[in-house]
């Protein structure tokens, strides 16, 4: 839990970003229990959501937590031709790189949106791409531009 | 040139021989030089229909909703209608065929050829009068309009007052045809394709957020950019549930747990999950007939998004939407070689 005093104003060097991040039930999340069973250290900003499938992530999903105040996004799934489901992956490729084009269009910073295949035996490299994520998010700052104000 | 007489005449007699339960056409419109929509089921009527460049809607839109009204009909009329379409008018048909919303005997297509020209943008229109108001644009020549205000006529070049889809059009007659009226025009780009996208790219993250946020800002979610859309045909739209009725046995649970992906409180971060979500959608469906932006009250540029994701989708996957019916659609199929580099 981030403390709420330190919420309130946030600085640029004690803000911790929020992520959220969508793993696919059969590798990317078996992935980053392999990073934690093997006692990896890496920021713990990242938020995870189990789903079935890269492929089942909706654009709504991603588009409704940057509503919701998302400093980052981060979609990962099994690696092309690894997917359980046999071509979830390669949907999500297309539809999510037309996402992030979008995204990007209209004025998100691109390194607010991310994509990765991590692997069930990816441990190493699930930790890897959390902390790079979160150091790109970190100089950015939080994100206000598709947060909703209240 | 299309020969409004020979157009007349085979709505005519689509109706007369019965092949058609009704013609959706033009006729003149009762206010300004914009022609209106126009359903005809009476040979007689078929006089009223017309062709010009006040021709700006994309009739494929009622199809889907005489659709929508025979599935919801105890005693539904099953015999085809027929519909004139411009270019960007069929390759919404053709859409509409690829995602099998009706078959393809369900429909006549009358095609009218845009050629050289196009339909006008009475904004442009306006701005170039200055202040005065056209009662009639027609078509003069091969590049041309002929606009009469009040009882003079001048002639414009066509460039000038046509609307920007237009300029960029890559199809100006129609591909998928049963009748066409007149010629069959493969290419003619008046303007580069994509040129407002790529100005629009060209500008800084900051600076496209900051013009965005003004236009998601004015947003009033009048939803008409959806009404007007032949591909917005959901039942229920998934930013704007309607199906969720409160009765007095609703329980409060029942009301604070229901799905709203997008609230209705004013703001732009309601009205950018909106407009994104709706270009989403839109990827690989939308033909460009600029209907949506065109009746947007508060003029938000919501072509821009639709081009954005065309673009993408002809460069990267080169996919235009409504060139074949027979092809796969472009979120429902994917290739070996798509774009990879992009994913950690």
């Amino acid at each position: 839990m981030l403390n709420p005093a330190k919420t309130m104003t946030p600085v640029q060097d004690d803000f911790e970003p929020k992520i959220v991040a969508f793993l696919c039930k059969w590798c990317s999340s078996a992935g980053s229990d392999l990073a934690g069973v093997s006692r990896l250290q890496y920021p713990p900003n990242a938020v995870p959501i189990q789903v079935m499938c890269s492929g089942s992530v909706s654009p709504l999903y991603i588009m409704s937590a940057f509503k919701k105040g998302a400093d980052g996004v981060l979609v990962s799934g099994c690696h092309p031709g690894d997917c359980h489901y046999m071509k979830g992956n390669y949907f999500a490729r297309r539809r999510l790189f037309l996402v992030q084009k979008l995204l990007n269009f209209v004025g998100l910073e691109k390194d607010r949106f991310r994509m990765s295949w991590v692997s069930a035996a990816e441990g190493a490299k699930f930790a890897e791409v959390v902390g790079d994520f979160v150091r790109d998010i970190k100089a950015l700052g939080p994100q206000r531009r598709l947060k909703v104000r209240r | 040139m299309v020969s409004i007489e020979e157009l007349r005449a085979c709505a005519a007699k689509l109706l007369d021989e019965g092949k058609v339960k009704a013609v959706i056409g033009y006729r003149r419109g009762s206010a300004g030089l914009l022609a209106e929509p126009c359903v005809i089921d009476q040979p007689a009527d078929a006089e009223s229909l017309i062709w010009d460049p006040g021709c700006v809607h994309n009739l494929a839109l009622y199809l889907v909703k005489d659709k929508k009204a025979q599935a919801a009909s105890k005693t539904p009329d099953k015999r085809p209608l027929a519909v004139v379409a411009k270019g960007c008018d069929s390759r919404a048909v053709a859409v509409l065929l690829q995602e099998n919303f009706f078959k393809r005997e369900d429909v006549v297509v009358i095609g009218v050829s845009c050629e050289g020209t196009g339909v006008v943008d009475a904004r442009k229109l306006a701005a170039k009068l200055k202040g005065r108001t056209a009662s009639q644009v027609e078509f003069d020549g091969a590049d041309g309009f002929k606009v009469t205000i009040g009882n003079t006529e001048s002639r414009v070049p066509a460039s000038e007052i046509l609307a920007d889809r237009c300029l960029e059009c890559r199809a100006p007659s129609p591909v998928l045809n049963d009748v066409l009226f007149g010629a069959a025009v493969e290419q003619r780009e008046l303007a580069t394709p994509f040129t407002a996208v790529k100005v629009a790219e060209a500008a800084s993250e900051e600076e496209r957020w900051a013009s965005w946020e003004h236009h998601f800002d004015r947003c009033l979610r009048c939803f008409a950019c959806r009404s007007v859309c032949p591909m917005c045909y959901c039942p229920e739209c998934v930013v704007d549930s309607t199906s969720f009725v409160i009765t007095a046995e609703t329980s409060a649970e029942d009301k604070a747990n229901r799905v709203r992906w997008c609230e209705r409180s004013a703001g732009s971060g309601e009205s950018a999950l909106y407009h994104l979500t709706r270009a989403m959608h839109l990827a690989g469906r939308c033909v460009d007939c600029g209907e949506c932006e065109r009746v947007c009250p508060v003029n938000i540029p919501l072509r821009l998004l639709n081009t954005k994701l065309e673009m993408e989708a002809f460069e990267m996957f080169e996919y235009q939407a409504g060139r074949d019916v027979s092809q796969a659609s472009l979120l429902s199929s994917f290739r070996d070689e798509d774009p990879n580099s992009f994913v950690r």
